[in-house]
């Protein structure tokens, strides 16, 4: 019978390292918060574009900063996002449509994958005319 | 059970009676397990601080108001450190009162010395981290009084502060010291004197003819006796840590603000209230320095204790040097609570 | 016993972060805003989100708070945060409002010197209270003549087109007659940048919202905001109440220098037309002083004068024109119009191009005051939109000598207190 119970020193220990076990582990969760704050600003998801006048029908302009290449055809204004789907570089606009100078992963000139390790194509991004006839694109 | 790496850390056994709380005041001890809290949260606060003069206030600001916990790393981080010094001169004081100084232990008292400059040079340091009104005039006479030793002041200035005058190369200098130069330092001399505690032979005690308690307690006990000390630390320093912010003023902004009165650190206050009688090499470097060296030549110039009398507080062999250390530390304390009486 | 001090001990420090953690859980959460105009993210609203904007021209989204007040915009520790605020509650005060308020883009330093309102408002004599300084010194010997040359603080315009281009500090302590002495320690309290008496009927701030920021209203409701001080506006739509705080203070009396107010009459100075020595026609009592008295007049047009009247100018005629003539007008033909600005900050009046406005003989728009069709005018009062009709003196029964069309002479008939 008293094989089974728990001797006061055993117990005592127990308790103490339960107590520091939880002592531990709020610790850690306090550690955790503290480590994952963020104290940058978010980077911004829109952007002004200026007149739509810059942008004439036949257009293909490399937008370094975003990075996005902007179209105007005849359907209207749209983009093309220039991040890479496989790890983010930024693609270069070749005639034949877009290659990253990273892992070789290349992109038809609708952004579709022609090659390469990326397999997701790459993002449309949402365009759209103001009021007062600027361009604003949207990358979320 | 077996012994673990921890338990291997401390000797077999030692004597009981040198063991209790009220021989060493558990000063030396406390001392180390300020030092590890130090090194934890400022790894944590080099998270978020940037060490530039246009950054180093509102990184100190993000981190105390828009980190979770953020504030209360810094409280820990600043409360440690002024205890740090607090708890480094009890010690200091304990080791002279006791005459544990004494052969073979005069090295492990001078590595002691050096740690205890060190511990407010990474005081005097981290404050100037901060980077904000409050500390711009302890910066600049604090660099000018290198400034003030001849011969080698001005290179000395031109090492310390990067430039002719405070400014952002200071703080990077700064910085590097607190983070690296003095830690890299102090965590060899912390190491070095621990080991020389050792092999010297443990807490200072009498020759075994000599002692009239034999007891001893173990290895186990010992560990178990300094974790209910770092437990019971912890919980101190965190209450104190929530509930009393460390102090912060608004960052250094080009012009010189209206001055209030300028106050020193206050480790520093017997040295600011020194420096009112006028030269500053004099008062400023010379003073202070005499100080350290007496403090460090104590185990070198004064009668020594003998070997029978160790182990207990106030031995008469040694009395000069207890009645000289204790005058030393009084009047550094008078000094420091003048300067801090409202200006006439 | 001893066995149990390792438990206890965990246990208090498990208990002492739990603290932690709840102490952790009662700071207020930060509220971000980022401005449009600074990109730099601030705390302030944290505190102070039930703040009303403080006008439609400076929405707190573009703006933010640290542009105007200063501040320390990560802090969320109140000592810390307004310690480095401009001019503690008030960045109007002129001692900080250039920094404040100025800027090109803002109130200060474009081409257009009618849009430097800091430059104008700093040396009119609202501000520099020359006029009084040197009439004071004048009446009793100290100075030759009227020209000013000492004003509140110092001051100087070299490109001023008025014949004083400096101003000296006047320092009452370096007087020697005690008629000045006394002038300089009981009626210094009426200028911009001074603090008013105290007082529930002067509480006003300093600097630009001495006028701008309304503490005196009619209908009394906000005295406890009076009280502590809290109101945070800006406007332009001015009530006569606020300009009341300095202005109808009384009779002056040179030999007491005090003030004495009328005796025969209820003293509410703040909302009741008393002034002794005015006469006032109908709609000088009716109307608020902004009404008439134009930005020029008030904030001077950026040179030092001696004497109000060399910046005050409106007369009677310049609304009612005269019996040979009717009031100056300008039909609206350019969208970026003065007038258009003005009505956007305060729309009492539904204005549009090819609407035809009073002006005054200065070329500034009387924005308020539009003529209607059948020759007559209409006036919305700016402080509560009122409206008023009136008719031009040419063709009315007015029987005034034509030489003499001055404003004395209209209130020889139509004044209504003597």
């Amino acid at each position: 019978m008293s094989n089974r119970t728990l001797s006061r020193r055993d117990f005592l220990k127990l308790a103490s390292a339960a107590i520091l076990t939880a002592s531990g582990l709020l610790g850690l969760e306090g550690l955790f918060r503290f480590l994952n704050t963020q104290t940058e600003p978010l980077p911004p998801t829109e952007f002004d574009l200026g007149p739509a006048s810059n942008y004439p029908p036949g257009s293909r302009k490399v937008l370094p900063d975003i990075p996005a290449l902007l179209l105007h055809a005849q359907s209207g204004y749209s983009a093309i996002s220039l991040v890479c789907t496989h790890l983010g570089c930024t693609v270069e606009s070749k005639p034949e449509g877009f290659a990253c100078p990273c892992h070789g992963s290349r992109f038809d000139p609708q952004g579709n994958v022609t090659r390469g390790p990326a397999n997701k194509p790459l993002r449309s991004l949402r365009v759209e005319v103001t009021s007062d006839n600027e361009l604003r694109l949207y990358t979320n | 059970m077996r012994p673990s790496f921890f338990h291997h850390l401390h000797p077999p056994t030692i004597p009981a009676k040198q063991a209790r709380f009220r021989y060493t005041l558990a000063a030396g001890g406390l001392a180390v397990f300020l030092m590890l809290v130090l090194l934890v949260t400022g790894i944590l606060e080099m998270f978020y601080y940037i060490p530039t003069p246009a950054e180093a206030g509102n990184s100190i600001q993000t981190l105390t108001f828009l980190v979770p916990y953020g504030g209360l790393v810094r409280n820990l981080h600043y409360w440690s450190a002024q205890f740090l010094i607090i708890v480094s001169i009890v010690h200091l004081l304990r080791v002279i009162l006791t005459g544990a100084y004494a052969p073979p232990r005069q090295l492990n008292y001078l590595l002691g010395m050096g740690l205890l400059v060190l511990a407010i040079l990474l005081d005097f340091t981290g404050y100037v981290l901060r980077w904000d009104e409050g500390i711009r005039w302890a910066l600049v006479t604090g660099t000018n009084l290198v400034k003030s030793i001849p011969l080698i002041g001005n290179a000395l200035y031109t090492m310390l502060v990067g430039g002719t005058q405070p400014g952002p190369a200071t703080l990077i200098r700064f910085y590097g010291w607190h983070i690296f130069g003095m830690t890299l330092a102090a965590g060899i001399l912390v190491a070095w004197h621990s080991f020389r505690v050792r092999r010297d032979g443990g807490i200072a005690v009498p020759p075994p003819p000599l002692r009239e308690d034999q007891t001893r307690i173990t290895r186990f006990e010992l560990l178990r006796r300094e974790i209910l000390a770092m437990l019971l630390a912890s919980t101190a320093l965190l209450l104190l840590s929530v509930f009393a912010p460390a102090p912060l003023a608004a960052p250094i902004t080009a012009s010189a603000p209206a001055s209030e009165m300028a106050r020193a650190p206050w480790f520093f206050l017997w040295v600011q209230q020194m420096l009112k009688l006028g030269n500053p090499f004099l008062w400023g470097v010379v003073v202070p320095l005499a100080v350290l060296v007496l403090f460090s030549l104590i185990p070198y110039i004064f009668p020594k204790p003998v070997k029978p009398e160790l182990g207990r507080w106030f031995p008469k062999s040694n009395r000069i040097a207890q009645a000289l250390a204790l005058l030393i530390l009084l009047s550094i304390i008078t000094l420091t609570l003048l300067a801090l009486l409202p200006a006439s | 016993m001893r066995r149990y001090f390792l438990l206890v001990a965990s246990f208090s420090l498990l208990l002492g972060l739990l603290i932690t953690a709840w102490q952790e859980s009662r700071h207020p959460k930060p509220i971000a805003l980022t401005p449009t105009l600074t990109g730099q993210v601030e705390y302030c609203l944290t505190c102070h989100a039930d703040l009303a904007e403080i006008s439609s021209s400076h929405p707190v989204n573009t703006f933010g708070c640290v542009l105007c007040h200063g501040g320390e915009l990560l802090a969320l520790d109140a000592n810390l945060a307004h310690s480095t605020m401009r001019g503690g509650k008030n960045p109007s005060d002129f001692s900080v409002v250039l920094a404040s308020c100025g800027g090109t883009n803002c109130h200060s330093g474009t081409a257009e010197n009618s849009r430097n309102h800091i430059q104008r408002v700093t040396t009119s004599i609202q501000a520099t209270y020359a006029g009084a300084i040197a009439n004071i010194r004048y009446t009793f010997g100290v100075q030759p003549d009227l020209k000013a040359v000492l004003g509140e603080f110092a001051i100087r315009v070299p490109e001023s087109t008025s014949g004083i281009t400096e101003l000296a500090a006047f320092n009452p302590t370096q007087e020697t007659n005690p008629f000045v002495q006394a002038f300089g320690h009981n009626c210094l309290t009426c200028h911009l940048s001074a603090l008013p008496l105290t007082g529930s009927e002067y509480i006003r701030y300093t600097g630009c919202s001495a006028c701008h920021t309304p503490t005196q209203s009619p209908d009394r409701t906000d005295t406890e905001k009076l009280q502590s001080n809290q109101i945070h506006k800006l406007t332009t739509a001015i009530i006569y109440t606020q300009c009341d705080t300095c202005h109808n203070r009384g009779n002056y009396n040179l030999r007491t220098m005090t003030f004495e107010p009328r005796q025969d009459l209820p003293i509410d100075r703040l909302h009741d037309y008393y002034q002794p020595i005015a006469q006032f026609t109908s709609c000088e009592w009716m109307l608020d002083c902004v009404d008439c008295h134009t930005r020029t007049e008030a904030m001077g047009d950026g040179n030092l004068y001696s004497v109000k009247k060399d910046i005050q100018y409106l007369q009677c005629k310049t609304c009612h024109g005269t019996l040979t003539d009717l009031p100056q007008t300008r039909t609206l033909t350019d969208p970026n119009d003065l007038a258009f600005r003005l009505v956007l900050l305060n729309p009492v009046i539904d204005l549009n191009l090819g609407d035809t406005l009073l002006i005054t003989e200065k070329d500034e728009p009387l924005w308020n005051i539009r003529v209607l069709p059948d020759g007559t005018y209409e006036l919305f009062g700016k402080a509560d939109g009122q409206r008023y009709v009136f008719r031009p003196v040419k063709g009315s029964a007015c029987l005034q000598d034509p030489d003499r069309q001055d404003s004395g002479s209209c209130h020889e008939c139509h004044s209504v207190e003597r």
